[in-house]
């Protein structure tokens, strides 16, 4: 590749549009005729549905069509979700039927002239509940006396694994210092800024239907769609624009959309949904909570011996479809020990189902493995009495013991984690911090600091596959398709779906210098299913710097090779004497030989058997691509803040991020990414919190209740790059995820630090001002544990 | 219902031109703009005045266009973001030059909102400080970026003067 644009932070091809107002998002959409739907959703948690009144909102003035589960069932099946061996999977209706088992769950669709109209209507509908006790918490949910959730399952836990690698037992009677703690992490939820939405049109006249959404996976879309509706698949289209954010919540199929299709069949008219943000935050999912009980032996030197981990899972009321709920354990477990070295480790898990609304994937979704790890390093130093930095170095496998295979049997490269740490160390300043924060206390400012180290796998890999013991979706080649068009202009079509990523700009920039054209001369096509290749999966799980890329590179050099080939025939010229660049090909050292690009469209499209020998026209070819073993990134993050014990306010002085995602296409993306994930990362941890009543009612529906982070909140963040080579025709590593996996460790290690005068330890992830006023023992608070001012 | 008004004539301008619209009582400002109007680039992302996507400039102070009745704006002056490029200079603003150089955002969605109320900002205080920046924007969320990148885009077009 001549090496060009790939590499530099060109500026996003996206951006025109979107910083003119001219992007085009769902809502966007606006077609002739186009009704508009509201869904009747549950007030409790858990309830026997008695009966359902929909007569005075059918005859309301507007109103096309109300829809209950009775009449539904006529046009749509039940959904389910992907199985995984020893999971219970849940099999339910889009509208509900029976039994609600989370606030917000839809019960009846109205169907109206306008949203307003629609709304108003759905506020006549009389729903008759009989109450059901709900099941709120992971030890409600695993006690036997508390009502169940699915009668036919029999419990509300759903899934049990047991693993154990090398023998804990010894390696604990061994041991210089024994640690156990319970950690918690918060339920959050992805809050996007654009909320789910779907405009269904349908054809009365062909039945085709062509669906309009705000999604991650549009050929996964179209596929279950085409199924819950028994509906053959050639009559869908699904079509995505401009997506306003996601992070993982847009990847299921909602129980909204099935209802929005039928009605718009039944109708014979487009139907508009779109989801506002309570509903979004109450129902759309939510991600992040589990528990982890652990325990770990180590040696008088600090060597980490051993490790028991039993994580508990509350998944919420249904399945998503997508990734099993035994997925986000098993991934868990398989990258817990992640670049240390780790022989002894027992892993149990437990998933539960409550009254809540239902678990989906969140920006780094097996977080918990980062942040219980590196949180249990930070207090296994401080049981040993070793520094957490030299703790951690005396814990990574040392470069000589590697490439090797973890406990859990992933593929372990030769690391940077050792350097990354080091290097993360240095730029804080760390030789000096201590002095500082010691003078700092003397003056009663608490001041601290905080490492994380984590690799992640962008994109996972078939050892890491295999250790997980499944793959919801399957795991496919990714592929690319690329068009010389009668103009000679190059179209890209990917089966990616980027919803703020910048794929329209880093995917061309790999064309252009693949193919030796200008930038401005690659579209990216993505998000129709009508033209683009189908994969299961669209943008996530940080696989598109490896896999679209590596699809990418492929096609490019395919179709590289045929316009040089073209050009050779005409000329009569082996294709070896000939250059591509600029858009123009060269015959070398004869410049009178020259050929454009347009002038190849034009032939190619033109000349039967210039471009094909079957006589066929134009230029298109195809590649697929998957990405071989062990595939990471990794990062290391550093926090420093200071914490005002009055207040409970957590300021973060400086955030440093050292990442290494071998090398970047675009350098301004990457960074965009990173800081973005440390952004929900540092959220999750002091602002937001999907929060429940004793009786399963929720209690943050509004941006009011669920607190994100605004520009005075989140500090800059340095980002600083190491960019290893990895060998390997596709050097580039995701980075979706990573900022957010990081960073609630670095930031829950630095607060703790901070607060060690007041022998606090970190348990709870959740740190809003109110809690650490608790944990420095101001307050003696009535939920959570109590500890006492021990003198500053 | 019957006998109270319910819908109600709206004269304003829109980004200089002079617009018209018959609307319900209840119709707020963005939906007129996004489905009378049909300019979709002012976006709506909670209804309820927190996020400040749809964030509009009427007579030159910025508002929510989901918290501000259509009737509310008669003859009044409507800035959108589809009002921010200076077509003099080839079709953007400094400012959106200025944020398109430093990748300031990714989704686009938070977008309308904050390129209004950093022109706003940039108005009334051509140099602002980082901090000013940061306090400015702090009506907006944004759920992509962690806020680095628009701080840098709205200080870039600071420094060249917007």
């Amino acid at each position: 590749m001549i090496q060009r644009v790939t590499g530099t932070s060109v500026q996003r091809v996206e951006d025109p549009r979107i910083l003119t107002g001219r992007g085009r998002y769902v809502d966007d959409v606006a077609l002739p005729g186009m009704l508009h739907a509201a869904f009747v959703r549950s007030p409790h948690a858990h309830a026997r549905l008695r009966s359902i009144d929909v007569a005075a909102a059918r005859s309301y003035p507007g109103v096309h069509l109300v829809l209950t589960d009775s009449e539904l069932r006529e046009h749509a099946g039940d959904m389910t979700a992907n199985g995984s061996a020893g999971l219970f999977v849940a099999t339910y209706s889009a509208l509900a039927r029976d039994v609600v088992r989370m606030v917000g769950e839809p019960v009846a669709i109205v169907v109206a002239e306008s949203r307003n109209v629609a709304e108003d209507a759905a506020a006549l509908v009389r729903v008759e509940y009989e109450l059901l006790a709900a099941v709120v918490d992971m030890d409600d949910a695993m006690d036997d006396a508390s009502p169940v959730l699915y009668p036919e399952h029999g419990s509300n836990v759903i899934y049990r694994s047991e693993h154990r690698y090398g023998d804990t037992a010894t390696a604990f009677a061994g041991a210089a210092h024994v640690v156990r703690e319970r950690f918690l992490q918060h339920r959050q939820t992805n809050a996007p800024m654009e909320c789910r939405g779907i405009v269904v049109d349908h054809s009365p006249g062909t039945q085709a239907m062509e669906i309009h959404t705000s999604h991650q996976s549009p050929h996964a879309v179209r596929f279950t769609l085409a199924m819950i509706l028994r509906q053959p698949m050639h009559l869908l289209r699904v079509r995505c624009g401009d997506i306003g954010g996601s992070f993982g919540q847009k990847g299921g199929i909602n129980r909204e959309d099935v209802a929005v299709c039928a009605s718009a069949r039944l109708l014979g008219r487009p139907v508009k949904w779109i989801e506002d943000r309570a509903e979004n935050l109450a129902v759309a999912g939510q991600a992040r909570e589990e528990r982890l009980d652990v325990e770990a032996a180590i040696d008088a030197d600090g060597r980490v011996l051993a490790v028991r981990v039993r994580m508990v899972m509350d998944t919420g009321a249904y399945p998503q479809l997508g990734f099993p709920a035994s997925g986000y354990t098993n991934v868990v477990r398989s990258l817990f020990p992640a670049a240390y070295r780790l022989e002894h480790y027992d892993f149990d898990a437990v998933a539960v189902a409550t009254n809540k609304a239902t678990y989906v994937p969140y920006r780094g979704p097996w977080e918990a493995e980062t942040w219980v790890r590196e949180r249990l390093f930070d207090v296994l130093a401080r049981a040993a009495g070793i520094d957490p930095v030299e703790f951690r170095l005396r814990n990574l496998w040392a470069d000589d013991e590697l490439p090797r295979q973890s406990v859990t049997g992933v593929e372990l490269i030769k690391f940077s984690q050792r350097e990354t740490l080091l290097r993360a160390a240095a730029y804080v300043g760390y030789d000096t911090f201590r002095a500082e924060q010691a003078s700092a206390r003397s003056r009663g400012v608490h001041l601290g600091i905080g490492f994380c180290n984590f690799i992640e796998p962008a994109p996972f890999f078939p050892s890491l596959i295999k250790a997980i013991g499944f793959m919801a979706a399957p795991r496919t080649p990714q592929e690319a398709q690329l068009r010389v068009e009668p103009d000679g202009t190059l179209s890209l079509f990917t089966s990616q779906m980027p919803h703020g990523q910048g794929h329209e700009t880093t995917l061309a920039q790999l064309v252009a210098d693949e193919v030796g054209v200008e930038r401005s001369s690659v579209r990216v096509v993505a998000g129709d299913t009508g033209v683009t290749p189908f994969n299961f999966v669209g943008t996530g799980g940080s696989r598109a710097a490896t896999l679209a890329s590596g699809a990418t590179i492929g096609v490019a050099r395919q179709v590289r090779d045929r316009i040089l080939r073209l050009a050779a025939d005409m000329w009569e010229i082996d294709p070896a004497d000939l250059d591509l660049v600029d858009g123009n090909i060269i015959a070398k050292g004869v410049p009178s030989r020259k050929l454009s690009m347009a002038a190849v469209g034009v032939l190619a499209h033109t000349r039967p058997g210039l471009a094909n020998s079957d006589g066929s026209l134009g230029i298109e070819e195809h590649h697929a691509y998957i990405s071989g073993e062990a595939t990471w990134s990794q990062s290391t993050h550093c926090c420093v803040v200071e914490v005002d014990v009055e207040t409970g306010q957590v300021r973060i002085v400086r955030y440093v991020v050292v990442e290494d995602c071998g090398r970047m296409i675009n350098p301004a993306i990457v960074d965009g990414q990173v800081r973005g994930g440390v952004a929900q990362g540092i959220a999750g941890v002091l602002f937001e919190r999907a929060a429940y009543g004793p009786d399963g009612g929720f209690l943050s529906a509004s941006f009011h209740d669920y607190l994100l982070p605004t520009a005075n909140d989140i500090p800059h963040i340095e980002v600083i790059h190491r960019e290893s080579d990895p060998d390997d025709d596709v050097p580039f590593r995701g980075v979706g995820e990573g900022g957010a996996i990081g960073a609630p460790a670095a930031l829950t290690n630095a607060i703790e630090d901070a607060l060690a005068p007041f022998g606090v330890t970190i348990r709870d992830q959740h740190l809003p001002p109110h809690r650490i006023v608790e944990l420095c023992g101001a307050i003696v608070s009535e939920v959570g544990e109590s500890r006492f001012h021990q003198g500053a | 219902m019957s006998g109270s008004v319910t819908r109600v004539d709206v004269r304003l301008t829109v980004n200089g031109r002079d617009r018209a619209a018959t609307v319900d009582v209840r119709r707020t400002l963005a939906e007129l703009l996004r489905e009378d109007l049909a300019l979709t680039g002012t976006h709506i992302g909670c209804e309820h005045g927190v996020c400040g996507s749809c964030t509009v400039l009427v007579d030159g102070a910025s508002a929510r266009s989901c918290l501000t009745l259509a009737a509310r704006v008669d003859g009044c002056a409507v800035v959108t973001i589809e009002g921010l490029a200076d077509d003099a200079s080839g079709g953007l603003s400094t400012l959106q030059q200025a944020c398109i150089e430093q990748h300031s955002f990714q989704c686009g969605f938070c977008t309308p909102g904050i390129l209004i109320v950093a022109t706003e900002l940039l108005a009334d205080n051509p140099q602002p400080s980082e901090e000013e920046v940061r306090e400015a924007i702090s009506g907006n969320l944004c759920r992509c970026t962690g806020y680095d990148s628009i701080v840098a885009g709205i200080l870039h077009a600071a420094e060249r003067g917007s």
